[in-house]
């Protein structure tokens, strides 16, 4: 987390932001790979303007330089400037989400992952879940955030702030880090009370056919004792309709 | 198509299995700090810089200061554009190409461990002076011990991970510095009784002061350790510059304190005092001081030990990543996420040499000078290549602008000169020995890799490249013809 300087804007830093967001667009209109001198030329900016203006957005992840190191590209925090497109899922996927419901008394929630977040797409209406901008904004606290995690090369870009929510959120890096590598080494999730302390929850992956990605976590949500026992059947039952999500939702 | 240009993209970076993204900036400025060692400098090197530059060491210190903020600036031109774990080593590849990375890696990876079993040595030195200083007087055998015990624990840190370490190392340094601060605080506000001169002193010339910036770069060496952390720092592009740059401004500063101090303490006769300070400190009155600045010299010594381990891990690591070593140096431990085999392979080098030189008798301080020296010439060298490097790269990439080649055009000259100042200031003794074997040893390696693994060779400079995960792909049309 880089630390923000109170400082209010004086002289020359209204343009020089301006300049900044010029850059950004720049890069998104003509596409990854284009170089600074082409930046420069674009927007008539001075060409150590450009530079310095580059390197830092570089320095903040909102650009990244391409391996030729002359290229840029969009960097994964751009992905926070725009709002997540998630279409609502096909009635398909909303039957089987349905049918696990039918059998189980717990509440049960599809989540989509495709936008990098968590975004509840499928919620149990008679089991209300967390608040969505909790989910999305603090995902180390989350069976469904932890799916999430677990799947990224590094988590801390994606998870930038382990609030402390009860007494049970995991906020030590490396205690979490332990943690992601068990649930991406078997495929499942748990959380038990550390979102809010009565309630715990078991996610699995829902996984593209063919490529493997992530594309979606289903959840179950009850109470957190009964979340912390092994429940292999249950477990079953939800990995069942998790393969079954699959081909509907990629 | 622009397209293609993500095409290149990897699926995991290649110097994966380092912990990456989880240092904070004062940790890695504290890497390079410690590597610079300044409280060893500041309590020896004006009176080396004194022998030329009399009355005007000031004005080397300050010179050296100008080349290290020159020599920072060209490596800041690679840092913020890469994050690297090699050092200067991977950046010059990117400007200069192959053969000159394989002469500075070579280079890079003698200072660094040479500069490890100099700390090893210092710190058993200081050691060994402390515990005279407070009346228990240590047999030769603890020496060596001490090298062994400080190279198992400074083992055990690094391989711990690399947050560990660097926590340490910050703390360790803080003490440090906290300390000397203190001695020349008390020295410069006492009374000025100059202790009698029994050296001549030369006179203010233009000559001297430029004779005198080698040894006072001497100060310097190590400032450009932060560079071995940037896949570890969590924002490289701005940590490590400003680490490099900061650490070369602080002990240009620590030095300038020093040097005035004693200066002035000895009234202009500091040339050749061999211990200036504990001199300065009975002159004033104060001989506790001369505990103190045992003290502050081994703690700077021990934190400057593991840093440099901390770096000269990383570049062998970086090294094993782009197979000019042996593969298996380049592994990283599944769970404390440092280069565990570059570790064991060598701490114990580090550790052999300096023991063995102790357990055979010679002297503690010509053993810390003889090391000191060799590291030395392997930073300057280093140090050469990079800032010719940094131009040359910003024109590869298309992002020449006049401010970096105005300091390369200053920077690179000046080392030349300050080369062949150390070439003929080495002359005579064991040193230029060490230094022709091991210029021998790098160019047999150099021709049987030309031979065995050229297409490696052609290939390296290894960096954190960003990976497909690190970009965000625009959904929709995507990118326009070019």
């Amino acid at each position: 987390m880089s630390g923000l300087d109170p400082l209010p804007l004086s002289g020359r830093q209204p343009r020089a932001v301006r300049s900044a967001l010029a850059v950004l667009e720049e890069v998104v209109a003509a596409g990854p790979g284009v170089t600074a001198k082409e930046i420069s030329a674009a927007l008539k900016l001075p060409q150590a303007t450009t530079y310095r203006l580059l390197n830092l957005l570089v320095a903040e992840e909102y650009l990244v330089r391409l391996p030729d190191l002359r290229g840029f590209a969009l960097g994964r925090r751009a992905a926070r400037l725009s709002l997540p497109v998630v279409t609502t899922p096909p009635t398909a996927a909303r039957a089987v989400v349905d049918h696990l419901r039918g059998l189980v008394r717990w509440g049960v929630h599809l989540a989509s992952f495709t936008a990098g977040q968590v975004t509840l797409v499928d919620t149990d209406p008679d089991h209300p879940p967390a608040e969505p901008t909790l989910l999305a904004r603090y995902p180390h606290a989350s069976a469904l955030g932890k799916l999430l995690l677990a799947a990224q090369p590094d988590w801390r870009a994606v998870a930038r702030d382990l609030r402390r929510f009860t007494e049970h959120t995991v906020v030590d890096a490396s205690a979490l880090d332990r943690q992601l590598s068990t649930f991406a080494a078997t495929g499942i999730a748990r959380q038990c009370g550390e979102l809010r302390p009565d309630r715990g929850c078991l996610a699995v992956p829902v996984r593209a056919p063919g490529t493997g990605e992530l594309v979606a976590g289903l959840a179950l949500a009850g109470p957190p004792q009964r979340v912390a026992e092994p429940n292999d059947e249950l477990v079953a039952l939800l990995r069942e309709h998790a393969d079954r999500l699959s081909p509907l939702l990629a | 198509m622009r397209n293609g240009a993500l095409a290149r993209l990897r699926h995991r970076s290649p110097v994966h299995g380092l912990d990456r993204r989880n240092l904070r900036p004062v940790e890695v400025l504290a890497q390079s700090v410690s590597t610079a060692a300044p409280a060893a400098g500041m309590a020896t090197v004006p009176a080396i810089v004194a022998t030329t530059a009399g009355t005007a060491t000031v004005w080397s210190f300050a010179l050296a200061t100008a080349v290290a903020l020159a020599v920072g600036a060209c490596i800041a031109t690679f840092t913020r554009r890469m994050a690297a774990a090699g050092s200067l080593y991977s950046l010059t590849a990117k400007g200069l190409g192959p053969g000159a990375a394989f002469a500075c890696g070579a280079a890079l990876v003698a200072g660094y461990a040479v500069l490890l079993m100099a700390a090893l040595a210092g710190a058993a030195l200081y050691t060994g002076a402390f515990l005279t200083r407070v009346g228990l007087a240590a047999p030769p055998a603890v020496g060596t011990a001490a090298v062994l015990v400080l190279a198992a624990l400074t083992g055990g840190l690094v391989l711990r991970g690399v947050r560990v370490s660097a926590r340490i190392v910050l703390a360790i340094e803080a003490v440090s510095i906290t300390v000397m601060l203190v001695i020349f605080g008390v020295l410069l506000a006492g009374p000025s009784t100059p202790p009698p001169a029994p050296a001549e002193t030369p006179s203010w010339s233009l000559v001297g002061v430029a004779a005198g910036v080698l040894p006072a770069l001497g100060a310097f060496i190590g400032f450009e350790a932060a560079t071995t952390l940037g896949v570890e720092a969590r924002r490289p592009f701005a940590s490590v510059p400003r680490a490099v740059l900061g650490t070369a401004g602080l002990v240009g500063l620590l030095s300038l304190l020093a040097a005035h101090t004693q200066v002035v303490g000895f009234a202009g006769a500091l040339g050749g005092q061999p211990e200036p300070v504990v001199t300065l400190a009975a002159a004033h009155g104060t001989p506790w001081l001369a505990v103190l600045l045992d003290l502050g010299i081994t703690t700077s010594f021990v934190a400057c030990t593991l840093a440099t381990a901390n770096a000269l891990v990383r570049v062998l690591f970086s090294m094993a990543r782009d197979r000019i070593v042996p593969r298996r140096i380049g592994a990283t431990h599944p769970r404390y996420r440092t280069p565990h085999v570059a570790i064991a392979v060598a701490v114990p080098v580090g550790a052999a040499v300096p023991a063995a030189l102790f357990a055979a008798g010679l002297p503690g301080l010509t053993v810390l000078r003889g090391l000191l020296s060799v590291a030395t010439a392997g930073y300057l060298v280093a140090y050469l290549l990079v800032a010719l490097a940094a131009p040359l790269f910003l024109r590869r990439i298309g992002e020449l602008t006049p401010g970096p080649v105005v300091v390369a055009a200053v920077a690179v000259p000046v080392l030349a000169v300050v080369c062949g100042a150390f070439v003929v200031s080495a002359a005579g003794g064991p040193v230029p020995v060490v230094l022709a074997a091991l210029v021998l040893a790098a160019l047999a390696w150099y021709a049987a890799l030309r031979i065995a693994r050229p297409d490696e060779l052609a290939g390296i400079g290894v960096y954190d490249e960003p990976s497909a995960a690190d970009v965000h792909v625009v959904s929709g049309p995507v990118g326009r013809a070019s």
